[in-house]
């Protein structure tokens, strides 16, 4: 079994994930141990084989430009679902400080 | 009266209302789903009147469509318009879906009545439904056990006998699996037959919608109205030929089927060992040629699964952010609220899988994992397709287990995994799946798996209908 090398701090940075110190423990402790379990895809040789990332054939798909079948005409549901919104406007946190 | 087709046909002949149907369907749910857990919400009056509506219009001599009047349930991560859709997750708990889903659309114009939405685990991540936000939900056959998941609403809810037909989404297993559990039907459809556009995804090269239903029969109707090209999803696909259940071919005379060594791991019941043997064998007794299969990679297609699948969701869960869906965590700086937003959002599981996804697509790990993986998947998916020049389906077992009790594998997440191990190869490779009932095992309900050759759907249809005819 090799060695993982696992920060969680680390990847919860990169995961956008505030964890607190429970959870970052168990994730320290388990994931080191699913990513050996999946390690053992390196026992296969792939030299030869050429990647695929899609197993489809289908390659650039388009659809015309209309109106979908239940499409609304001005969006109201959408802004509804934002968490905030100031009129008819997403209200987001600020970017800069 | 309990499938669909039957339904069908009382309300054909002026037998039963859409109405009665969809009202028995709801009392049978409100009294009896307090201990099952399999639905998140019902739709009671909107349900009613829709079915009033279709009586209507069969009263008027209109044609309503192949599922007309028929109460069917869908699974939480299924969009439909002016619902909640919380993907049996926190950060979505007061979400309501702003568009039907393509699913959604396709049944309602089939005349299907929606009854309610069905309990899952959390975005799909689990294998028990025990990861869900909002309930656990009980298997209907032992109701100390788990019904499998993640779709393990809509298996408890055919199984349970509240609605004829139910939808899941399978990403790894995630209809076949409840479906051997319960007892129940559930085929995950060939990669792109049934359009994704409106279901929350997980996986998206693996994601499929497919049904839940207690006869191959019905899963046929359903496929028949679900399936096909949608302009709205870039990877559904033309069905050249449908395979309507009146099309359906019961003989195994002629039929070749592949028995993978691998379909017998270590660690399996020894109950549902000795099921799956006896259809093979029941299969053999009907004219069915048996071909003994070596596929070694198939021993890989889990791993495959658990690289592929926490990369694609950690990916598409990162719109999850509290901006403009689901719920905010209410701290000023931007940064500060995506991260608390996620962290207070998110249970679990699915922590684990975007950590884990995180990481493997992170920079030095990328192809080491996320790049070999591809490359197994195509040694995976060519080993396959040569497997199916000299078989026309493959049978193995769905699950190596029966139904466990609540709780046993929740604090072991490779446990967990495990139990996808016979299902997730059709994912990887896009291929169709069945799951159907074959007798028991301590009680408890064992499943028969098919595979067929991408778009065979009709060919797998034929052989699981042939396997169920043998049955009774």
């Amino acid at each position: 079994m090799t060695e993982i090398d696992f920060d969680v701090s680390k990847v919860a940075k990169l995961a956008l994930l505030d964890l607190t110190d429970d959870e970052a423990a168990a994730l320290q402790r388990d994931l080191p141990s699913i990513v050996s379990y999946v390690s053992k895809l390196h026992e296969v040789d792939t030299s030869e084989i050429d990647a695929k990332a899609y197993l489809t054939d289908l390659s650039d798909v388009f659809r015309a430009d209309v109106r979908r079948h239940d499409e609304t005409d001005d969006g109201r549901d959408c802004v509804a679902a934002f968490p905030k919104q100031k009129g008819n406007a997403l209200e987001v946190p600020g970017i800069f400080e | 009266m309990k499938t669909a087709i039957e339904m069908r046909k009382a309300i054909a002949n002026g037998e039963i209302t859409a109405e009665e149907l969809v009202k028995a369907s709801l009392e049978k749910i409100h009294a009896e789903d307090a201990k099952i857990g399999a639905f998140l919400e019902t739709y009671d009056e909107e349900a009613l009147e829709r079915a009033r509506a279709i009586d209507a219009r069969l009263r008027a001599g209109e044609e309503c469509g192949r599922l007309a009047g028929i109460p069917v349930a869908i699974k939480d991560n299924m969009c439909q318009k002016g619902h909640k859709t919380s993907a049996g997750s926190h950060i979505l708990i007061d979400y309501v879906a702003t568009y039907d889903s393509t699913l959604v659309h396709r049944l309602e114009a089939a005349g299907a009545i929606i009854v309610g939405r069905t309990n899952m685990d959390e975005f799909a991540m689990g294998s028990s439904t025990e990861t869900s936000y909002f309930q656990k939900t009980r298997n209907p056959v032992d109701t100390t056990k788990v019904p499998g998941g993640s779709s393990g609403g809509s298996a408890a809810a055919v199984s349970a006998g509240f609605v004829p037909l139910a939808f899941g989404s399978d990403t790894g297993g995630s209809i076949r699996q409840p479906a051997s559990l319960c007892g129940v039907v559930g085929l995950k459809p060939t990669y792109g037959r049934v359009s994704r556009y409106g279901l929350i995804a997980l996986g998206s090269s693996l994601d499929q919608i497919g049904p839940f239903a207690l006869t191959v029969e019905d899963v046929a109707l359903a496929l028949e109205v679900i399936e096909g090209k949608d302009e709205f999803d870039a990877t559904s696909r033309e069905v050249a030929e449908k395979h309507p259940p009146e099309l359906l071919n019961r003989n195994f005379l002629g039929v070749k089927i592949g028995v993978p060594k691998q379909a017998f791991v270590i660690g399996m019941d020894e109950g549902v060992k000795a099921r799956v043997e006896e259809a093979i064998e029941k299969m053999k007794n009907a004219g069915a040629t048996m071909v003994h299969l070596d596929l070694p990679l198939l021993e890989y297609a889990l791993p495959v699964y658990y690289i592929l699948q926490p990369a694609e969701a950690s990916s598409n869960l990162g719109r999850f952010d509290g901006m403009r869906y689901g719920t905010r965590a209410d701290v000023p700086a931007l940064w500060d609220s995506y991260r608390k937003t996620r962290g207070n959002g998110f249970g679990r599981e699915v922590k684990r899988r975007i950590m884990l996804g995180s990481y493997i697509l992170s920079a030095g790990y990328y192809d080491a994992y996320y790049k070999k993986a591809l490359a197994v998947r195509t040694a995976i998916d060519a080993s396959l397709t040569e497997a199916f020049k000299s078989v026309d389906v493959i049978v193995l077992p769905t699950s190596p287990n029966v139904a466990w009790t609540l709780g046993e594998k929740f604090d072991d997440p490779i446990a967990m995994y495990l139990a996808d191990i016979y299902t997730v190869a059709a994912n990887i490779c896009g291929i169709p799946g069945i799951s159907v009932p074959c007798g028991e095992s301590e009680g408890l309900p064992v499943g028969l798996q098919f595979w067929a050759p991408s778009m065979e759907d009709g060919r797998l249809l034929d052989v699981a209908a042939s396997y169920e005819a043998l049955q009774i």
